[in-house]
């Protein structure tokens, strides 16, 4: 019995051993832009249907997944950032990716924390990150204008696009939930 | 402990980090995309009645499954023409593409089965929304023929802004390459390929700047012409393109050296194009893009020939203006106008197409 007991507990340890990798990059990502000494207070939140549905029309996208990863960050008891990650579908595979904010909802930072597609890796770059920052929910993210086109990587940026726009209408409603 | 129980417990191990290897976001899933071009082409050649022609030109579906975040299978099936009936005339059915996918990480994967040669901007990404014009550029039909794809193996990656690629694949049929059509009527195709000779070929690209994608390939084959005779066939390519701020610009030059003319009655094959475009949509402050567009090519499958008249025959020019609309990213609107120019002669073909294409 005790040995039974033991397998399940491996099971669970190397199960979160796995599960853990994307977040813990994020976590990364998210103090090297806000600094080691602030509080991350992390959240699997899980989107009220209004909200979701209502950002899915305006944004023509639907979200990856019910829920998506939040963060907050503080220092004592003022609130200096959020960072939201979630996946769009490339091609053919989810493309993970991080959208940092200040305590206003403007963009801070993206980051495309895990691409699995043979093609259209470029999204990566940072250069082409930059585009996005100080953006927020009013403003436009049309691609070609506000967001450079990668020749190679049509659908990655049209799908990328999207899902950082959805994310920075979703942080204006739920920010005070985080 | 007993021996079971080891057992269990070992191949509980095994069976959960294979499992849990994926992260929490990836499943195994089966995809399908596509895209397609419906085109009306006018064509009014000098001392000649004028053709019109509506055609279906490209239906194309993507299906692909992904097993694991490393291994997937990705195919492409085109039908050209709408209808297939045996002759070529009546339209082709093609796999393009169809390979297993190991995607290791960003800096290595490989591909085997039906790829890609990896030369220009067109052959790997030639989506009608990607490219301004109705038909393809002349260059991407005389000197680098596309779609270029058949059975091989191929290495990629990404590494600190560098985009690399190496294919070996069938190689050309060197008796199909001819003084007028280059190395076009060469692909195999994939059809029972004759193997004797592989196609080399080498791609890198730069694309560190947003934007901007600019890179060269250098592919060589020795091109099966019979059983102990071979046409050795090198192509160096330049490629460039920039779209971002409303601006849309693209660059391609290509030289081709035969290593024996008198066998396909050439020896170098050459040509280059270049498109300017910028998007109105902005000012007009509408989220559709307007794009009106400028393009000039010069190419000649027969730059160096074994007569100098071979050489002015195949010598062309090629003057296009258009408008390309995109109400969304993934649908487009096309018409352009323009006049090739056969150099020696002088004699111009006027044509004017219309187009509409999708992808997904």
């Amino acid at each position: 019995m005790r040995i039974i007991l033991f397998v399940f507990v491996l099971l669970a340890f190397v199960q979160n051993l796995f599960a853990s990798e994307i977040k813990k990059q994020a976590e990364k990502s998210i103090s090297g832009i806000f600094g080691k000494d602030k509080t991350l207070t992390f959240k699997k939140f899980a989107l009220p249907k209004d909200t979701k549905n209502n950002i899915e029309k305006k944004v023509q996208q639907q979200f990856f997944a019910q829920e998506v990863y939040t963060w907050k960050i503080t220092q004592k008891d003022s609130v200096c950032g959020f960072a939201i990650l979630d996946n769009v579908l490339g091609k053919a595979l989810p493309i993970t990716f991080l959208v940092v904010f200040d305590a206003k909802g403007s963009i801070l930072s993206t980051e495309i924390v895990k691409y699995r597609e043979a093609y259209g890796g470029q999204i990566s770059e940072k250069g082409w990150n930059l585009k996005f920052i100080g953006k927020n929910a009013n403003s436009t993210f049309v691609v070609g204008k506000d967001v450079d086109g990668i020749s190679g990587a049509t659908i990655s940026v049209i799908s990328v696009t999207k899902g950082i726009e959805k994310l920075s209408l979703l942080i204006q409603e739920i920010k005070t939930k985080l | 402990m007993n021996l079971t129980l080891k057992l269990t417990l070992l191949s509980s191990l095994v069976v959960t980090t294979s499992v849990f290897a994926e992260d929490e976001f990836f499943t195994p899933k089966t995809t399908v995309g596509g895209y397609g071009e419906l085109h009306y082409n006018y064509e009014k050649k000098d001392g000649s009645d004028a053709t019109k022609i509506l055609d279906f030109h490209r239906f194309v579906t993507f299906f692909s499954h992904s097993w694991t975040e490393k291994w997937s299978f990705k195919s492409e099936v085109e039908l050209e023409h709408n209808f297939v009936e045996g002759a070529a005339e009546k339209g082709e059915l093609e796999l393009e593409q169809a390979y297993v996918n190991y995607h290791c990480n960003e800096s290595f994967g490989f591909q085997a089965g039906v790829v890609l040669a990896s030369i220009g901007l067109i052959n790997e990404y030639h989506e009608p929304p990607t490219f301004l014009s109705v038909e393809r550029s002349d260059y991407n039909n005389k000197i680098i023929p596309t779609t270029w794809f058949g059975n091989g193996i191929a290495f990629y990656g990404r590494k600190s802004g560098f985009d690399y690629k190496f294919t070996v694949m069938e190689g050309l049929d060197g008796k199909k390459i001819s003084a007028s059509k280059g190395i076009r009527d060469g692909r195999q195709k994939g059809f029972k390929s004759n193997a004797e000779d592989f196609l080399y070929n080498a791609r890198l690209d730069y694309t560190g700047f947003s934007g901007l994608r600019v890179g060269t390939s250098f592919s060589f084959n020795d091109a099966t012409v019979g059983k102990d005779t071979t046409n050795s066939v090198s192509i160096l390519e330049l490629h460039a393109k920039y779209e971002a701020n409303d601006v849309y610009t693209v660059f391609e030059v290509a030289n081709i050296t035969y290593g024996d003319k008198d066998l396909a009655g050439v020896e170098t094959s050459f040509g280059y194009y270049l498109d300017f475009g910028y998007n109105f949509g902005t000012f007009l402050k509408t989220e559709a893009k307007i794009i009106p567009w400028l393009r000039f090519e010069d190419y000649n499958t027969a730059k160096k020939a074994a007569t100098e008249a071979v050489e002015k025959a195949n010598h062309y020019t090629n003057w296009k203006v258009g408008v390309s609309v995109k109400p969304i990213e993934s649908v487009v609107f096309k018409v352009d106008y323009g006049v090739k120019k056969q150099e020696s002669t002088k004699t111009k073909t006027k044509q004017m197409n219309l187009g509409v294409g999708y992808q997904f």
